[in-house]
């Protein structure tokens, strides 16, 4: 008879044999169901429980490394280990989780946007503006995607002369914070920062772009010493990224569009300022000629009084003259007389129209 | 064209900022005007040359940011 071959262990041995035979099995695997029992103990320490319809499993994770906020009811995906306590509890050791679904996503988000409201990461006052010439640009993008295509196409047909520094990160999927948070410190910590970082990535679903809202990406996005703009999605996506950032742009084209001016306008700027001069000149020139003519004017005017003046003067003493005129008063009847009035001399008497030879006979005082 | 023209873009430009604001100062005389009118034509041209031939340059940095140093 065929006896069935046993192993005996301690328990210690059967713990730490179940556990190589687990992570042999399930070096990682992913589990999805939804949180209950959450709560975080001395600050540090994570636990919960992640259940479905007929069961349920103990979850184990530090704080550090809750990146998402959760709450109980929330669906979520955990990458984990399974494990054997000492104590003989099977439990997840959660490495990363993701909120799964949209209500849980959305959830999340709105968890980890009050808080990092209420921190004052999104306020306006914290915004800086970018520079309106960039000479040196960093961006973090996979330059696989689409969205960086476009952005680098765009930047290329509006500007030129611009540095730009690429950091190709994945810009999604479990791996993609990480990756992102150490292009920013890279860039950060470079002797010959550039003027700004950019972060681009194309559209895709809510989970896709589920990197954008990680904690710790948003808070570097947030701490930068070098401006951010970040263009993620669509339009219609927003990211707690996009709010951390110095500028947020709708895609990566308007990016592009934010970061550097178009040539042709600024041609056109640059051509309006110089002929908007020409018309200064001649305005100046016209205010001169202006003066100059009213200034004439007001000489001319000076002039014709004083000459209007020095006329009725002479006209004044012509007349005083015509009064004095000899000829006048002969003409009342007055005569007038030449030679020494002497008695015996011979005199001359001229009337208005004769002239009269005389003898003087005789001159007595009256 | 390299990435130093976008220097002296700026700078060009700041120049012509500063000609442009000449004609508005209290410094304005018009028996000066017309030579800065033509310094300003030329540095315009010269702006309108340097962007319908410059570049930019574009390199992806030799780090891999996918792993943990």
């Amino acid at each position: 008879m065929d006896e069935a071959v046993s192993i005996r262990l301690s328990v210690s041995d059967f713990i730490a044999l179940t556990n190589q035979t687990l992570e042999y099995a399930y070096p990682s695997i992913e589990v999805e169901g939804e949180v209950a029992s959450f709560k975080v103990n001395q600050g540090k320490f994570v636990f919960f429980d992640l259940k479905d319809a007929t069961g349920s499993v103990g979850c184990f994770m530090t704080l550090w490394q809750l990146r998402t906020p959760i709450e109980d009811g929330m669906k979520i995906v955990v990458t984990a280990s399974p494990k054997l306590t000492a104590w003989g509890k099977f439990s997840l050791t959660v490495r990363t989780l993701r909120p799964s679904g949209e209500g849980s996503l959305k959830k999340s988000f709105e968890l980890l946007r009050a808080k990092l409201e209420k921190e004052g990461l999104f306020a306006e006052e914290r915004k800086r503006p970018l520079p309106t010439l960039p000479q040196h640009v960093a961006v973090i993008s996979s330059t696989q995607a689409a969205g960086y295509a476009d952005f680098i196409k765009i930047v290329n047909d509006r500007w030129g002369g611009v540095q730009i520094d690429v950091a190709h990160v994945q810009v999604q999927g479990a791996d993609a914070p990480d990756q992102m948070i150490r292009a920013l410190r890279y860039f950060n910590s470079q002797e010959n920062l550039p003027n700004v970082i950019v972060i681009v990535r194309g559209g895709g679903s809510a989970d896709d772009l589920g990197a954008f809202n990680d904690e710790l990406l948003v808070r570097e996005i947030a701490t930068s010493r070098v401006p951010t703009l970040v263009g993620v999605g669509h339009e219609v996506d927003v990211s707690l990224a996009d709010m951390a950032a110095d500028v947020r742009a709708a895609t990566p084209s308007n990016a592009a569009q934010l970061l550097v001016p178009d040539r042709q306008e600024y041609i056109r700027v640059v051509q309006r300022q110089v002929r908007a001069l020409l018309p200064r000149i001649e305005a100046t020139m016209e205010r001169y000629r202006q003066d100059t003519v009213m200034r004439l004017e007001t000489m001319f005017e000076k002039l014709s009084r004083r000459l209007g003046e020095q006329r009725e003067k002479v006209v004044m003493l012509r007349r005083v003259l015509l009064e004095l005129d000899p000829n006048k008063v002969l003409a009342r009847g007055y005569a007038l007389t030449r030679g020494e009035i002497v008695a015996g001399n011979v005199i001359e008497i001229e009337k208005k129209d004769i002239l009269i030879k005389a003898e003087v006979r005789n001159v007595s005082k009256k | 064209m390299s990435a130093k023209n976008s220097v002296s873009i700026a700078e060009k430009t700041a120049q012509l900022d500063a000609l442009v604001a000449w004609f508005d100062s209290d410094e304005f005389e018009l028996e000066k005007a017309l030579d800065m009118f033509t310094k300003a034509e030329k540095l315009a041209a010269e702006i309108e040359q340097d962007l319908a031939t410059m570049k930019n340059n574009i390199e992806v940095v030799k780090v891999r940011f996918s792993e943990n140093k």
